[in-house]
């Protein structure tokens, strides 16, 4: 240690400057992370639905018991609305921006209902399909898969009401508005993520 | 809800009346309701050595296990399932990660010049996650849980508490990679972050990557054992590969990506014992990028069905396996480099990294050469491959022993600001040789009996280890024994230097990065002022106009 151990003369900090500020985009890059993340967890398990899926159908057997149906309807019905949500984020940010408040809290509101209607779809569809968890691998891991997205939309939604109650409380403005991007970030993932669901579940099942 | 047309004004924090500072927690309720970054990495280091403990008491039992073929054979071949499957993740997960996570959450804040890691609460939510997780990992294994575990319940725990940890140790990732990406000081850009926070920061966005499909192929193995039973309901699932839905995550390529601090803590001690610059720092960034790209191994998740490993031996995973050592390669070449271009000075943090580096080239050397399929082991004819043999475990080992032998480095090297304190010079080479000492004796002797077709992968049904196979085996078990020496060493010289009344001054290896900007221990909010950051190293720049200045 004493070999190694050196005292500079002339203290470094003694001459410099103190750091200019700079505005940090800490909530956003740590959204996208998070975002990353949720993505993949999702993802990874849609991944090991098809492949068992194509192993039932390359030895001929059925995906589903037989009396089980897949409907397109609750499905369609989540992506259409899930699309619209995605106008509505965007529509959200843009008006805190300009710090225009009413049609914030309007487009954050809309925004937060449609992410509801979505989950109730949802639950249609559990309710419409009737296939217990144990009825069949792939019938397990549809839950899996759903079931993993319904988190990402929940804390999507949470995320998005927490910049509504901070846009409510003024900490959101049109100079930093860096906390709903970071939200509609998340609820973009989301809704890109359930394209993937729905077109390797629903459109190719 | 009322609307407003206008903003509501946000009151300015400074416009607040000024209050009386709130009294400093003392004790454990310092430790409990901190969000400082020492304090939670902390933290992370001490949960993450006694895992160690615990880890390290496996792998000794395992290494004796093998020793005695007869006994393996047939006493004790479920418990040398469970204890390989512990010795593994509980290594890997529950000591090695979480350590380097500690170290990335103490140090990367002041390389960077941030007052603070970014989402303190939710850095200190992920630690004492982890360590729920950890501790119900143990209690699960305790109750015959764990992967090739009896009870049906405890093998459910097991997998519930792994998904909490790796849900932990993502959190703490996205944290520390966040706080590199944003909160960088004025100056910093990217292309002049120190090696050892961009490491870090790679090292995040490979984990991020990782962790979320690891945690998701555990989260389908649950559903499975708890609605299909043991067996599963899905074909080619149950109890019985569930250790294979974990080990690829320590398996090549994915691996490597414990090792990418390694790169970085070499990339930090290199110049500064050769009290020069870092040659080339931008391209040793690029390498290190390479390095951790060709790391990422989610692609090769073992998947459900009659051939769980499609990619072994095809061209992208051999590819990869060969390609990644032409990024270390060139990093060592950059610091051979730097060392000539300097004066060096032989200290403890530079045998640590040597070590460390020199250690991890091997692994990734006999992990390309693994990845050569006409290599066969020697025993049946030339007809097996060496994937799978324990020159598969072997170049785990070596990697992350590498790793853990430059974590435990970097607590040497940053103890001033870790601890406050440093540790003794000459106990801390010693460690240094005997972890090098011991992993050579512990990871090499697998690499001759894996080419003698020694079996690696629990399960697998063990060979007659008579002969120069218990020998080598024996060797082995010498190798943990130095290996757990050194870390009761360790251990040791860390408490006796907290207790130590000796200070070692704010930069006591006369380092060139922000870290030793500062006092040591760094106060709460770390830097009373920064130096001008002109370049990668700002200290060394500061040291030397101040000598122009003098001359």
């Amino acid at each position: 240690m004493a070999a190694t151990a050196t005292t500079t003369a002339v203290s470094p900090l003694v001459a410099a400057p103190p750091p200019g500020a700079r505005r940090p985009r800490v909530l956003f890059t740590g959204a996208a992370f998070g975002a990353a993340a949720s993505a993949l967890v999702v993802l990874s398990t849609l991944a090991v639905y098809l492949q068992v899926r194509d192993d039932f159908l390359a030895s001929g057997a059925t995906t589903l018991p037989d009396d089980v149906l897949l409907p397109l309807t609750p499905g369609g019905m989540g992506m259409l609305t899930l699309s619209m949500s995605v106008v509505t984020v965007m529509w959200a940010v843009w008006a805190l921006r300009r710090d225009d408040r009413t049609h914030a809290y309007l487009a954050i509101g809309i925004t937060l209902l449609l992410g509801v209607a979505f989950v109730n779809s949802t639950i249609y569809l559990y309710q419409q399909l009737s296939l217990p968890l144990t009825g069949s691998a792939t019938g397990g891991l549809l839950y899996v898969v759903t079931g993993t997205h319904l988190v990402m939309v929940a804390v999507g939604l949470i995320f998005v009401m927490v910049m509504g109650f901070q846009s409510l409380g003024g900490q959101l403005t049109g100079r930093d508005a860096e906390g709903m991007s970071a939200a509609a970030l998340y609820w973009y993932v989301t809704v890109a993520v359930y394209t993937v669901i729905y077109y390797g579940i629903y459109i190719t099942k | 809800m009322t609307l407003t047309e206008d903003a509501p004004a946000a009151a300015p924090a400074s416009s607040a009346p000024p209050t009386a500072p709130a009294p400093a927690a003392v004790g454990l309720a310092s430790v409990l309701g901190s969000g400082d970054h020492k304090v939670v990495g902390r933290l992370w280091l001490v949960a993450s050595l006694v895992h160690l403990v615990l880890a390290g008491a496996a792998a000794l039992w395992v290494a004796a296990l093998r020793v005695d073929s007869e006994a393996l054979a047939t006493d004790a071949p479920a418990f040398f399932a469970q204890a390989f499957t512990f010795r593994s993740i509980g290594g890997a997960f529950l000591f090695l990660l979480p350590l380097t996570i500690g170290i990335a959450t103490l140090v990367v804040p002041l390389q960077v010049g941030a007052p603070t890691l970014a989402f303190p609460r939710a850095a200190a939510a992920a630690a004492w996650m982890y360590l729920l997780g950890g501790g119900l990992v143990i209690g699960a294994y305790a109750i015959d849980g764990g992967p090739y575990g009896d009870d049906t319940d405890g093998v459910r725990l097991f997998i519930v508490a792994f998904l909490l940890v790796v849900v932990a140790l993502a959190v703490a990732w996205i944290c520390i990679g966040t706080t590199v990406i944003a909160l960088r000081t004025a100056g910093l850009s990217l292309k002049r972050t120190p090696l050892f926070a961009w490491s870090s920061l790679v090292a995040a966005a490979v984990w991020v990557v990782t962790l979320p499909v690891l945690g998701a192929m555990v989260l389908i193995a649950y559903i499975d054992l708890r609605y299909g039973g043991a067996g599963g309901f899905i074909s080619g699932g149950g109890a019985a590969t569930l250790y294979s839905r974990i080990s690829w995550s320590f398996s090549q390529p994915a691996v490597y990506a414990f090792a990418i601090p390694v790169l970085g803590f070499l990339g930090s001690v290199v110049p500064v014992f050769s009290s020069t610059r870092h040659q080339m720092h931008r391209v040793a960034m690029g390498l290190i990028g390479a390095f951790a790209a060709l790391s990422a191994g989610a692609w090769t998740v073992p998947a459900f069905g009659p051939e769980p490993t499609p990619w072994l031996y095809e061209l992208p995973w051999v590819a990869v396996s060969i390609a990644i050592l032409l990024p270390l390669l060139g990093l060592f070449g950059l610091w051979a480099l730097t060392l000539r271009q300097g004066q060096l000075r032989l200290a403890s943090p530079l045998l640590f990294g040597a070590s460390a580096g020199l250690m991890l080239l091997v692994g990734v050397a006999a992990g390309a050469l693994q990845a050569i399929e006409p290599i066969k082991t020697l025993t049946d004819g030339g007809g097996s491959s060496l994937y799978g043999t324990t020159v598969t475990t072997s170049v785990a080992s070596y990697v992350v022993l590498a790793a853990a032998i430059a974590a435990i480095g970097g607590v040497v090297f940053w103890a001033p600001k870790i601890v406050g304190r440093q540790l003794p010079e000459v106990g801390a080479r010693l460690v240094a040789l005997l972890l090098l000492a011991g992993t050579v004796l512990w990871s090499f002797p697998d690499i001759i009996s894996g080419l003698l077709g020694q079996p690696g992968i629990p399960g697998v049904p063990a060979l007659d280890n008579q002969g120069p196979i218990e020998v080598l085996n024996g060797v082995s078990a010498f190798g943990g024994v130095v290996l757990a020496v050194a870390v009761v060493a360790f251990v040791a010289l860390l408490i006796r230097a907290t207790r130590s009344a000796e200070l070692p001054g704010d930069d006591p290896w006369s380092g060139h990065t922000l870290e030793w900007a500062t006092s040591s221990p760094p106060p709460l909010g770390n830097f009373a002022s920064l130096p001008a950051i002109t370049s990668e190293a700002p200290l060394y720049d500061a040291r030397h106009q101040a000598e122009e200045a003098n001359a």
